[in-house]
Protein backbone atom coordinates (compact mmCIF):
# COMPACT_ATOMS: atom_id res chain seq x y z
CA UNK A 1 0.00 0.00 0.00
CA UNK A 2 1.55 3.38 -0.43
CA UNK A 3 1.25 5.57 1.52
CA UNK A 4 0.66 9.47 1.65
CA UNK A 5 3.51 12.04 0.51
CA UNK A 6 1.27 14.65 2.40
CA UNK A 7 1.32 12.85 5.47
CA UNK A 8 5.40 12.61 5.58
CA UNK A 9 6.74 15.72 3.71
CA UNK A 10 6.52 18.40 5.68
CA UNK A 11 8.25 21.73 6.66
CA UNK A 12 9.25 20.56 9.29
CA UNK A 13 11.29 17.36 7.18
CA UNK A 14 12.20 19.69 4.87
CA UNK A 15 13.81 22.13 7.80
CA UNK A 16 15.75 19.22 9.08
CA UNK A 17 16.55 17.88 5.95
CA UNK A 18 18.76 21.51 4.75
CA UNK A 19 19.89 21.79 8.20
CA UNK A 20 21.59 18.68 7.81
CA UNK A 21 22.89 19.37 4.42
CA UNK A 22 24.14 22.56 5.21
CA UNK A 23 25.99 20.97 8.51
CA UNK A 24 27.38 18.37 5.98
CA UNK A 25 28.99 20.86 4.24
CA UNK A 26 30.03 22.50 6.50
CA UNK A 27 31.80 19.56 7.99
CA UNK A 28 33.21 18.97 4.70
CA UNK A 29 34.80 22.45 4.90
CA UNK A 30 36.42 22.47 8.31
CA UNK A 31 40.06 22.67 9.03
CA UNK A 32 42.25 19.63 10.10
CA UNK A 33 43.22 21.55 13.48
CA UNK A 34 39.21 21.26 14.19
CA UNK A 35 38.11 18.01 12.43
CA UNK A 36 40.46 15.79 13.78
CA UNK A 37 39.55 16.65 17.54
CA UNK A 38 35.95 15.96 16.85
CA UNK A 39 36.52 12.61 15.11
CA UNK A 40 38.87 11.89 17.63
CA UNK A 41 36.49 12.55 20.33
CA UNK A 42 33.57 10.35 18.45
CA UNK A 43 36.33 7.24 18.27
CA UNK A 44 37.08 7.46 21.62
CA UNK A 45 33.20 7.88 23.31
CA UNK A 46 30.72 6.46 20.52
CA UNK A 47 32.75 4.29 18.47
CA UNK A 48 35.34 2.62 20.99
CA UNK A 49 33.22 -0.03 21.72
CA UNK A 50 32.20 -0.96 18.00
CA UNK A 51 35.62 -0.27 17.25
CA UNK A 52 36.72 -2.96 20.11
CA UNK A 53 34.56 -5.42 18.87
CA UNK A 54 35.82 -4.79 15.44
CA UNK A 55 39.26 -5.44 16.52
CA UNK A 56 38.30 -8.75 18.41
CA UNK A 57 36.37 -10.19 15.14
CA UNK A 58 40.10 -9.11 13.23
CA UNK A 59 41.39 -10.89 15.70
CA UNK A 60 39.75 -14.13 15.84
CA UNK A 61 39.78 -14.35 12.15
CA UNK A 62 43.34 -14.42 11.97
CA UNK A 63 43.42 -16.64 14.58
CA UNK A 64 41.28 -18.69 12.89
CA UNK A 65 43.56 -18.85 9.83
CA UNK A 66 46.26 -19.06 11.93
CA UNK A 67 44.92 -22.29 13.30
CA UNK A 68 44.53 -23.59 9.69
CA UNK A 69 48.43 -22.15 8.72
CA UNK A 70 49.48 -24.56 11.87
CA UNK A 71 47.16 -27.89 11.24
CA UNK A 72 48.56 -27.74 7.65
CA UNK A 73 52.49 -27.35 9.31
CA UNK A 74 51.92 -30.19 11.75
CA UNK A 75 50.20 -32.19 8.69
CA UNK A 76 53.30 -31.44 6.80
CA UNK A 77 55.58 -32.18 9.81
CA UNK A 78 54.03 -35.31 10.55
CA UNK A 79 54.49 -36.86 7.31
CA UNK A 80 58.08 -34.78 7.03
CA UNK A 81 58.90 -36.88 10.25
CA UNK A 82 59.47 -40.29 8.10
CA UNK A 83 62.33 -38.60 6.55
CA UNK A 84 64.58 -36.80 9.14
CA UNK A 85 66.49 -34.55 6.76
CA UNK A 86 63.86 -33.11 5.16
CA UNK A 87 62.22 -32.16 8.27
CA UNK A 88 65.25 -30.23 9.39
CA UNK A 89 65.14 -28.56 5.78
CA UNK A 90 61.32 -27.48 6.30
CA UNK A 91 62.12 -26.63 9.96
CA UNK A 92 65.00 -24.18 8.87
CA UNK A 93 62.77 -22.67 6.19
CA UNK A 94 59.51 -22.22 8.05
CA UNK A 95 61.99 -20.53 11.26
CA UNK A 96 63.36 -18.39 7.90
CA UNK A 97 59.35 -17.32 7.33
CA UNK A 98 58.62 -16.81 10.87
CA UNK A 99 58.20 -12.85 9.54
CA UNK A 100 59.23 -9.33 9.41
CA UNK A 101 58.39 -8.75 13.79
CA UNK A 102 61.29 -11.07 14.62
CA UNK A 103 63.46 -9.48 12.45
CA UNK A 104 62.47 -5.81 12.99
CA UNK A 105 63.31 -7.16 17.03
CA UNK A 106 62.03 -4.16 18.82
CA UNK A 107 60.43 -0.55 18.10
CA UNK A 108 57.47 -1.66 16.24
CA UNK A 109 53.61 -2.46 17.75
CA UNK A 110 51.55 -4.51 15.49
CA UNK A 111 47.94 -3.31 14.83
CA UNK A 112 44.89 -4.64 12.66
CA UNK A 113 43.61 -2.58 10.18
CA UNK A 114 39.89 -1.59 10.59
CA UNK A 115 38.32 -1.89 7.16
CA UNK A 116 35.27 0.64 6.79
CA UNK A 117 32.71 -0.34 3.79
CA UNK A 118 33.56 3.40 2.15
CA UNK A 119 35.00 4.29 -1.32
CA UNK A 120 37.67 6.19 0.50
CA UNK A 121 38.50 3.58 2.75
CA UNK A 122 41.79 2.62 1.29
CA UNK A 123 43.11 6.19 1.19
CA UNK A 124 42.79 6.88 4.85
CA UNK A 125 42.30 3.64 7.50
CA UNK A 126 41.94 3.04 11.17
CA UNK A 127 44.39 0.64 12.86
CA UNK A 128 43.89 -1.08 16.09
CA UNK A 129 46.85 0.45 17.94
CA UNK A 130 47.02 4.41 19.36
CA UNK A 131 48.91 6.38 21.78
CA UNK A 132 48.60 3.39 25.00
CA UNK A 133 50.47 1.07 22.33
CA UNK A 134 53.06 4.13 21.96
CA UNK A 135 51.93 5.11 18.36
CA UNK A 136 53.15 8.72 17.49
CA UNK A 137 51.97 10.97 14.45
CA UNK A 138 54.27 10.49 11.11
CA UNK A 139 55.46 6.71 12.07
CA UNK A 140 55.83 5.00 9.67
CA UNK A 141 53.57 1.65 8.51
CA UNK A 142 54.22 -1.24 7.16
CA UNK A 143 53.30 -4.84 5.57
CA UNK A 144 55.99 -7.33 4.99
CA UNK A 145 56.03 -6.35 1.50
CA UNK A 146 56.59 -3.11 1.97
CA UNK A 147 55.83 0.93 3.05
CA UNK A 148 51.60 1.08 3.65
CA UNK A 149 51.67 4.58 4.70
CA UNK A 150 52.07 7.26 7.20
CA UNK A 151 50.18 7.70 10.59
CA UNK A 152 48.40 10.68 10.58
CA UNK A 153 46.67 11.29 14.12
CA UNK A 154 46.63 9.02 16.89
CA UNK A 155 43.85 8.35 19.26
CA UNK A 156 43.87 5.99 22.62
CA UNK A 157 43.98 2.72 20.98
CA UNK A 158 43.45 3.91 17.77
CA UNK A 159 45.24 5.56 14.76
CA UNK A 160 44.56 7.38 11.49
CA UNK A 161 47.01 5.85 8.43
CA UNK A 162 46.93 7.77 5.40
CA UNK A 163 47.92 5.52 2.95
CA UNK A 164 50.30 5.98 0.21
CA UNK A 165 47.11 6.22 -2.38
CA UNK A 166 46.04 9.20 -0.75
CA UNK A 167 46.60 12.36 -3.39
CA UNK A 168 48.52 14.26 -0.40
CA UNK A 169 51.29 11.06 0.17
CA UNK A 170 54.60 11.80 -0.66
CA UNK A 171 58.17 9.61 0.14
CA UNK A 172 61.47 10.65 -0.39
CA UNK A 173 62.93 7.47 -2.27
CA UNK A 174 66.01 6.27 -3.92
CA UNK A 175 67.08 3.06 -5.97
CA UNK A 176 68.03 0.14 -4.32
CA UNK A 177 71.31 0.57 -5.69
CA UNK A 178 71.39 4.28 -4.21
CA UNK A 179 72.16 5.61 -7.57
CA UNK A 180 68.91 7.71 -8.16
CA UNK A 181 66.99 9.56 -5.58
CA UNK A 182 63.58 11.24 -6.14
CA UNK A 183 60.17 11.74 -4.59
CA UNK A 184 57.42 9.05 -4.99
CA UNK A 185 53.45 10.59 -4.88
CA UNK A 186 50.30 8.86 -6.49
CA UNK A 187 50.18 8.77 -10.16
CA UNK A 188 46.78 9.87 -9.39
CA UNK A 189 43.61 8.46 -10.56
CA UNK A 190 43.45 9.00 -14.57
CA UNK A 191 43.77 6.57 -17.26
CA UNK A 192 44.18 2.52 -16.22
CA UNK A 193 47.00 3.53 -13.97
CA UNK A 194 45.45 3.71 -11.44
CA UNK A 195 46.15 3.11 -8.11
CA UNK A 196 50.43 2.92 -9.30
CA UNK A 197 52.94 5.53 -7.77
CA UNK A 198 55.03 8.07 -9.58
CA UNK A 199 58.80 8.49 -9.03
CA UNK A 200 59.32 12.33 -9.87
CA UNK A 201 62.34 14.45 -9.60
CA UNK A 202 64.50 12.06 -11.43
CA UNK A 203 67.46 14.11 -13.88
CA UNK A 204 66.91 12.92 -17.09
CA UNK A 205 70.31 11.56 -17.46
CA UNK A 206 69.94 9.19 -14.81
CA UNK A 207 67.84 6.01 -16.17
CA UNK A 208 66.26 3.66 -14.01
CA UNK A 209 65.78 0.53 -15.78
CA UNK A 210 62.38 -1.58 -15.29
CA UNK A 211 61.99 -3.83 -12.40
CA UNK A 212 64.31 -1.16 -10.58
CA UNK A 213 63.31 -1.86 -6.80
CA UNK A 214 62.77 1.67 -4.89
CA UNK A 215 62.92 1.85 -1.23
CA UNK A 216 63.02 4.66 0.88
CA UNK A 217 66.05 6.96 0.97
CA UNK A 218 65.64 7.85 4.82
CA UNK A 219 65.83 12.14 3.73
CA UNK A 220 63.75 14.33 5.86
CA UNK A 221 63.72 12.07 8.91
CA UNK A 222 60.16 11.20 8.10
CA UNK A 223 60.69 7.45 6.80
CA UNK A 224 63.74 4.97 7.93
CA UNK A 225 66.17 4.21 5.19
CA UNK A 226 65.37 1.18 2.91
CA UNK A 227 61.79 0.03 3.67
CA UNK A 228 60.23 -1.15 0.17
CA UNK A 229 58.22 1.03 -1.78
CA UNK A 230 57.53 -0.70 -5.26
CA UNK A 231 58.86 -1.69 -8.37
CA UNK A 232 59.94 0.44 -11.45
CA UNK A 233 57.79 -0.79 -14.80
CA UNK A 234 57.52 2.37 -16.94
CA UNK A 235 58.61 5.48 -17.98
CA UNK A 236 55.19 8.03 -17.34
CA UNK A 237 56.56 11.14 -18.72
CA UNK A 238 59.75 13.44 -19.56
CA UNK A 239 59.71 17.43 -18.91
CA UNK A 240 61.59 18.96 -21.80
CA UNK A 241 64.70 16.91 -21.50
CA UNK A 242 65.65 17.52 -17.81
CA UNK A 243 63.52 15.39 -16.24
CA UNK A 244 61.85 11.89 -16.08
CA UNK A 245 59.17 10.36 -14.54
CA UNK A 246 58.69 6.59 -13.87
CA UNK A 247 55.86 4.44 -12.73
CA UNK A 248 56.50 2.68 -9.72
CA UNK A 249 54.35 -0.66 -8.96
CA UNK A 250 53.21 -0.32 -5.13
CA UNK A 251 54.62 -3.26 -3.14
CA UNK A 252 51.25 -3.51 -1.16
CA UNK A 253 47.72 -2.49 -1.73
CA UNK A 254 46.59 -0.47 1.21
CA UNK A 255 42.74 -2.34 0.92
CA UNK A 256 44.40 -5.58 1.35
CA UNK A 257 46.27 -5.70 4.14
CA UNK A 258 44.94 -6.98 7.11
CA UNK A 259 47.31 -6.71 10.02
CA UNK A 260 50.52 -3.89 9.83
CA UNK A 261 53.60 -3.04 12.23
CA UNK A 262 53.76 0.50 12.99
CA UNK A 263 57.57 1.35 13.56
CA UNK A 264 57.86 3.26 16.65
CA UNK A 265 61.13 3.87 18.15
CA UNK A 266 64.47 4.43 15.96
CA UNK A 267 65.23 1.40 14.05
CA UNK A 268 68.01 -1.07 15.05
CA UNK A 269 69.64 -0.47 11.76
CA UNK A 270 70.45 2.39 9.75
CA UNK A 271 69.15 0.83 6.58
CA UNK A 272 65.98 -1.67 6.44
CA UNK A 273 65.96 -3.28 3.48
CA UNK A 274 67.27 -6.43 4.59
CA UNK A 275 64.42 -6.73 7.29
CA UNK A 276 61.88 -7.04 4.01
CA UNK A 277 63.79 -9.49 1.92
CA UNK A 278 62.26 -12.99 3.09
CA UNK A 279 63.76 -15.27 4.56
CA UNK A 280 66.70 -12.89 6.19
CA UNK A 281 67.61 -13.91 9.78
CA UNK A 282 66.37 -12.38 12.77
CA UNK A 283 68.83 -9.91 13.94
CA UNK B 1 1.27 -0.20 17.34
CA UNK B 2 2.14 -1.98 20.53
CA UNK B 3 5.33 -0.91 22.37
CA UNK B 4 7.11 -4.18 22.11
CA UNK B 5 7.10 -3.76 18.33
CA UNK B 6 8.84 -1.07 18.30
CA UNK B 7 11.35 -2.45 20.70
CA UNK B 8 11.98 -5.57 18.97
CA UNK B 9 12.57 -2.83 15.80
CA UNK B 10 14.78 -1.31 17.03
CA UNK B 11 16.65 -4.28 18.64
CA UNK B 12 17.18 -5.35 15.31
CA UNK B 13 18.53 -2.17 14.48
CA UNK B 14 21.03 -2.60 16.86
CA UNK B 15 21.59 -6.00 16.32
CA UNK B 16 22.77 -4.53 12.33
CA UNK B 17 24.91 -2.10 13.53
CA UNK B 18 26.72 -4.61 15.93
CA UNK B 19 26.97 -6.55 12.55
CA UNK B 20 29.03 -3.91 10.77
CA UNK B 21 31.40 -3.77 12.70
CA UNK B 22 31.80 -8.30 14.02
CA UNK B 23 31.29 -9.06 10.12
CA UNK B 24 34.03 -7.91 7.06
CA UNK B 25 33.64 -10.10 3.70
CA UNK B 26 36.48 -9.57 1.07
CA UNK B 27 36.85 -10.29 -2.70
CA UNK B 28 39.85 -9.75 -3.97
CA UNK B 29 41.28 -8.08 -0.64
CA UNK B 30 38.43 -5.38 -1.27
CA UNK B 31 35.62 -5.50 1.77
CA UNK B 32 32.59 -5.94 -0.32
CA UNK B 33 30.39 -7.32 2.55
CA UNK B 34 26.82 -5.66 3.15
CA UNK B 35 26.51 -2.73 4.72
CA UNK B 36 24.52 -2.78 7.53
CA UNK B 37 24.94 0.42 8.79
CA UNK B 38 23.23 1.96 6.30
CA UNK B 39 20.97 -1.28 6.18
CA UNK B 40 19.93 -0.31 9.68
CA UNK B 41 19.78 3.22 8.07
CA UNK B 42 17.42 2.57 5.33
CA UNK B 43 15.09 0.31 7.43
CA UNK B 44 14.49 3.06 9.60
CA UNK B 45 14.34 6.00 7.47
CA UNK B 46 11.24 3.93 5.18
CA UNK B 47 9.40 3.84 8.18
CA UNK B 48 9.81 7.10 9.58
CA UNK B 49 9.31 10.60 8.40
CA UNK B 50 11.56 12.37 5.97
CA UNK B 51 13.50 14.82 8.53
CA UNK B 52 13.97 11.74 11.31
CA UNK B 53 15.58 9.77 7.98
CA UNK B 54 18.09 12.95 7.44
CA UNK B 55 18.59 13.63 11.22
CA UNK B 56 19.39 9.79 11.30
CA UNK B 57 21.41 9.56 8.07
CA UNK B 58 23.42 13.03 9.31
CA UNK B 59 24.26 10.85 12.67
CA UNK B 60 25.39 7.82 11.17
CA UNK B 61 27.20 9.09 8.47
CA UNK B 62 29.30 11.83 10.68
CA UNK B 63 30.27 8.66 13.08
CA UNK B 64 31.37 7.07 9.90
CA UNK B 65 33.79 10.04 8.79
CA UNK B 66 34.94 9.77 11.94
CA UNK B 67 36.22 6.38 10.44
CA UNK B 68 37.19 7.59 7.64
CA UNK B 69 38.72 10.88 7.39
CA UNK B 70 39.50 11.41 3.91
CA UNK B 71 35.97 11.94 3.35
CA UNK B 72 34.96 14.14 6.09
CA UNK B 73 31.24 15.57 5.68
CA UNK B 74 30.91 13.71 2.68
CA UNK B 75 29.47 10.53 4.30
CA UNK B 76 27.13 13.01 6.67
CA UNK B 77 25.96 14.56 3.43
CA UNK B 78 25.57 11.21 1.42
CA UNK B 79 23.19 9.64 4.70
CA UNK B 80 21.49 12.60 4.90
CA UNK B 81 20.44 12.33 1.31
CA UNK B 82 19.97 8.83 1.19
CA UNK B 83 17.81 8.94 4.79
CA UNK B 84 15.74 11.56 3.72
CA UNK B 85 14.87 10.13 -0.07
CA UNK B 86 14.31 6.99 1.17
CA UNK B 87 11.66 7.99 3.38
CA UNK B 88 10.55 10.64 1.06
CA UNK B 89 10.48 7.91 -1.86
CA UNK B 90 8.58 5.15 0.38
CA UNK B 91 6.20 8.05 1.15
CA UNK B 92 5.50 8.38 -2.59
CA UNK B 93 6.71 5.18 -4.80
CA UNK B 94 6.97 2.21 -2.27
CA UNK B 95 4.58 -0.35 -1.84
CA UNK B 96 5.36 -2.68 1.22
CA UNK B 97 6.83 -5.70 -1.14
CA UNK B 98 10.10 -7.53 0.32
CA UNK B 99 11.63 -7.03 -3.58
CA UNK B 100 11.01 -3.29 -3.98
CA UNK B 101 12.25 -2.89 -0.68
CA UNK B 102 15.54 -4.94 -1.88
CA UNK B 103 16.05 -2.40 -5.34
CA UNK B 104 15.49 0.60 -2.71
CA UNK B 105 18.26 -1.13 -0.48
CA UNK B 106 20.60 -1.34 -3.22
CA UNK B 107 19.57 2.08 -4.90
CA UNK B 108 20.40 3.39 -1.10
CA UNK B 109 23.94 2.00 -1.62
CA UNK B 110 25.21 2.65 -4.16
CA UNK B 111 24.19 6.63 -4.12
CA UNK B 112 25.95 6.36 -0.60
CA UNK B 113 28.86 5.60 -2.67
CA UNK B 114 27.98 7.93 -5.15
CA UNK B 115 27.84 10.98 -2.98
CA UNK B 116 30.58 9.69 -1.14
CA UNK B 117 33.08 9.37 -3.95
CA UNK B 118 32.25 12.36 -6.10
CA UNK B 119 31.89 14.70 -2.49
CA UNK B 120 35.08 13.73 -0.71
CA UNK B 121 36.59 14.72 -3.96
CA UNK B 122 39.57 11.95 -3.45
CA UNK B 123 38.27 9.85 -6.54
CA UNK B 124 38.77 10.47 -9.89
CA UNK B 125 38.27 9.40 -13.22
CA UNK B 126 39.09 5.61 -13.86
CA UNK B 127 39.27 5.47 -9.98
CA UNK B 128 36.08 6.89 -9.88
CA UNK B 129 34.55 4.66 -12.39
CA UNK B 130 35.71 1.56 -10.85
CA UNK B 131 34.51 2.67 -7.47
CA UNK B 132 31.18 2.80 -9.50
CA UNK B 133 30.94 0.85 -11.87
CA UNK B 134 32.29 -2.62 -10.44
CA UNK B 135 33.34 -2.53 -6.45
CA UNK B 136 29.96 -0.07 -5.51
CA UNK B 137 27.42 -2.43 -7.39
CA UNK B 138 29.14 -5.73 -5.75
CA UNK B 139 28.71 -3.89 -2.29
CA UNK B 140 24.78 -2.83 -3.21
CA UNK B 141 23.92 -5.89 -3.81
CA UNK B 142 25.61 -7.96 -1.11
CA UNK B 143 23.68 -5.35 1.22
CA UNK B 144 20.24 -5.87 -0.98
CA UNK B 145 20.85 -9.31 -0.45
CA UNK B 146 21.24 -9.08 3.22
CA UNK B 147 18.83 -6.56 3.83
CA UNK B 148 16.13 -9.19 1.98
CA UNK B 149 17.45 -11.97 3.93
CA UNK B 150 16.55 -9.41 7.06
CA UNK B 151 13.08 -8.58 5.78
CA UNK B 152 12.53 -12.35 5.39
CA UNK B 153 13.27 -12.95 8.57
CA UNK B 154 11.75 -10.44 10.75
CA UNK B 155 9.61 -9.08 8.59
CA UNK B 156 6.62 -9.20 10.75
CA UNK B 157 8.78 -7.12 13.26
CA UNK B 158 9.70 -4.59 10.95
CA UNK B 159 6.25 -3.92 9.35
CA UNK B 160 5.48 -0.79 12.05
CA UNK B 161 5.38 3.09 11.17
CA UNK B 162 7.47 4.83 13.40
CA UNK B 163 5.66 8.41 12.38
CA UNK B 164 2.24 6.91 14.04
CA UNK B 165 3.77 6.45 17.52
Amino acid sequence: MALGADRYASRADTLVFIGCVLLSIAAMGLPDRMRDPFARALRQTVLAPLLALQQQTERLSASLERYDAVVAERDSAALAATFLAELRSENQRLRGLLGLGPRLGSGYVPAEVLHQAEPTNALTFLVAAGRKQGVKPLSAVVSPEGLVGIVSSVDAQTSVVVSWAHPEFRASVMAADGSVYGIVAPHGSEGPRAWLLELQGVAYSQLVPEGTLILTSGLGGVLPRGIPIGTVVAVAGEAAGWERTYLVRPAVHPAAVTHVMILTGPPLRSDLRSLFESGSPAP
Amino acid sequence: MRRSDRYRFYIILVGLVVLQFAVTVRLWGRPVGPDFLLLALLMYSIRAQPGRGAGAGFLIGLLRDALTPASFGAGALAHTLVGYLSAWGKAVFFAENVWVNGYLFFAGTWLRNLVVAVASGKLKGTMLGWELLVWSPLQSATTAVAGVLVLWLFGRHLAIRLGEA
